[in-house]
């Protein structure tokens, strides 16, 4: 069924100039007013040619929300009022999207000072805005270890940025650099939007974050009774051992164990030029053995492999001990090759689909 | 009755996955083997950070068990002998004139000593 338009039967003078009048104004209020007059166009129901040409050329071109004879609510709820008193009042900073850092303060809140300013919800004030390094932190990183040779240790000392992020960092730049060489559009754009709405970090100012965080392991929680000598020298080590075999002391489990002499040759009155040397050439010996072991893993596994060029594949032939993997059921997870008599719940619900790795 | 090594196929459809195992030749094909020797994955990999399109295609192979098996008379099928061929335990059946054939390696070391008289575990 056709919306009903006033002005599709139209043959009365008056109903031609509506036609007229909302082909110039074309307002929903209009329309809407104009519906009591129905009665009687419908009344004269004999319709020219000619306006009912006119009425569809009309209704293409109007959309059907422009029919609707629901007239627009005026009403000012007491909210409406107070949200437009706000927009004029405090939350008038709002109107203007170009400010960094431009969050909804709380409603009446006179609080401006530093500390509310990386709230994002103004009534939690648990939640709080982590800042994020600037562009050009990002390139002093990547130069000091790319360009420059640094350890990431050392940077991420120096620095106060996290040893995880430093290395997230070179990735997500040796990617950045990829694209830019390959002339890949990059979402700048959006970068910057997500930069203008969280705190920015430059380097050298403040710290970015804390590096020494440890994990702490449920089993330190717990009050232990552990009688020792008091002449006994009684060390992290041996506080460590006393809460359970496996325990680490925390000087081997923070994530740069070299601070560590650093701080104590600072302490014992050593130059700092000198023990920041000692701690750097620390830093690249570490760096250099982790380097060394994980290509000597590498390399292992790759050389217990019997490698067959055929041409248009390579055939890489892995010697297994199958006896030892199998276990005493036959069973075992380690067992090579697809498990028989047990079921491979990889398509069921509630499993990660989502493949681990690219390729 | 007649002892093979042959592929049991797994994996899912259009990702087949093979068992090079050994089984009575009138054994189904998926059914519990008398023992699993290795796999053969099917499906050409890359190398993560090889730029080259190389592709190469991954088995696992306890060796000593293969050589015990064709030792005692089982009869590998084509295709177990074409990737048993690769590891020097048998002499390539089929070669492609004109091709360039694959170089024979003598193979590695196991990584333990087997029994190669005891009965299979599996």
């Amino acid at each position: 069924m056709p919306p009903r338009i006033p002005t599709s039967s139209a043959s009365s003078s008056q109903a031609l100039l509506l036609n007229q009048f909302s082909e110039l104004v074309i307002s929903p209020r209009l329309s809407a007013s104009s519906s009591h007059h129905n009665g009687l166009i419908t009344a004269t129901a004999n319709s020219t040619f000619q306006t009912h040409n006119n009425s569809q050329r009309q209704r293409s071109s109007l959309s059907k929300r422009q029919f609707s004879t629901t007239p627009p609510r005026q009403r000012l709820t007491r909210q409406r009022k107070q949200f437009w008193q706000w927009l004029e009042t405090s939350g008038a900073v709002m109107r203007d999207a170009t400010q960094p850092m431009n969050y909804v303060k709380a409603v009446g809140a006179r609080d401006t000072s530093e500390d509310s300013r990386d709230m994002p919800f103004p009534l939690n004030p648990e939640f709080r805005s982590q800042s994020v390094l600037s562009d050009e932190a990002r390139e002093i990183i990547w130069k000091s270890v790319v360009e420059e040779g640094q350890p990431i240790k050392v940077v991420s000392a120096r620095y106060s940025v996290d040893m995880r992020r430093v290395a997230a960092v070179l990735r997500m730049k040796a990617i950045e650099k990829r694209w830019k060489a390959e002339g890949k559009p990059l979402a700048i754009p959006y970068a910057k939007a997500v930069q203008k709405m969280l705190p920015i970090t430059q380097l050298g100012q403040v710290p970015h974050e804390p590096i020494n965080d440890v994990h702490v392991h449920s089993y330190t929680m717990q009050q232990v009774f552990y009688p020792t000598s008091e002449s006994r020298e009684f060390t992290r080590g041996d506080a460590a051992k006393a809460f359970g075999k496996h325990i680490m002391p925390v000087d081997h489990k923070i994530r740069i164990p070299e601070l560590i002499n650093l701080e104590k040759q600072l302490a014992a009155g050593v130059d700092r030029n000198v023990a920041e040397e000692d701690f750097t050439k620390a830093a690249l010996e570490s760096e250099q053995k982790l380097k060394e072991r994980e290509a000597n893993r590498v390399r292992e596994l790759e050389e217990a492999k019997t490698k067959v060029d055929t041409g248009r594949f390579e055939f890489r032939i892995e010697n297994v001990n199958v006896e030892e993997l199998v276990g005493r059921d036959g069973r075992s997870r380690k067992a090579v090759g697809w498990r028989y008599g047990v079921p491979f719940n990889d398509r069921k619900k509630g499993m990660v689909k989502i493949p681990t790795k690219v390729e | 009755m007649v002892v093979k090594m042959r592929l049991a196929r797994f994996g899912r459809r259009n990702a087949p996955f093979y068992n090079i195992v050994v089984a009575h030749a009138r054994t189904a094909r998926n059914s519990r083997p008398l023992e699993v020797i290795g796999t053969y994955d099917p499906i050409p990999k890359k190398d993560t950070y090889d730029t080259s399109g190389k592709l190469h295609k991954d088995i696992k192979l306890d060796i000593t068990r293969a050589k015990y098996w064709v030792g005692v008379g089982a009869q590998p099928t084509d295709v177990v002998w074409r990737l048993l061929s690769m590891v020097g335990i048998l002499e390539p059946k089929y070669r492609q004139p004109g091709k360039p054939q694959p170089e024979y390696v003598p193979p590695p070391p196991a990584p333990a000593t087997n029994t190669e008289t005891t009965e299979p575990s599996s």
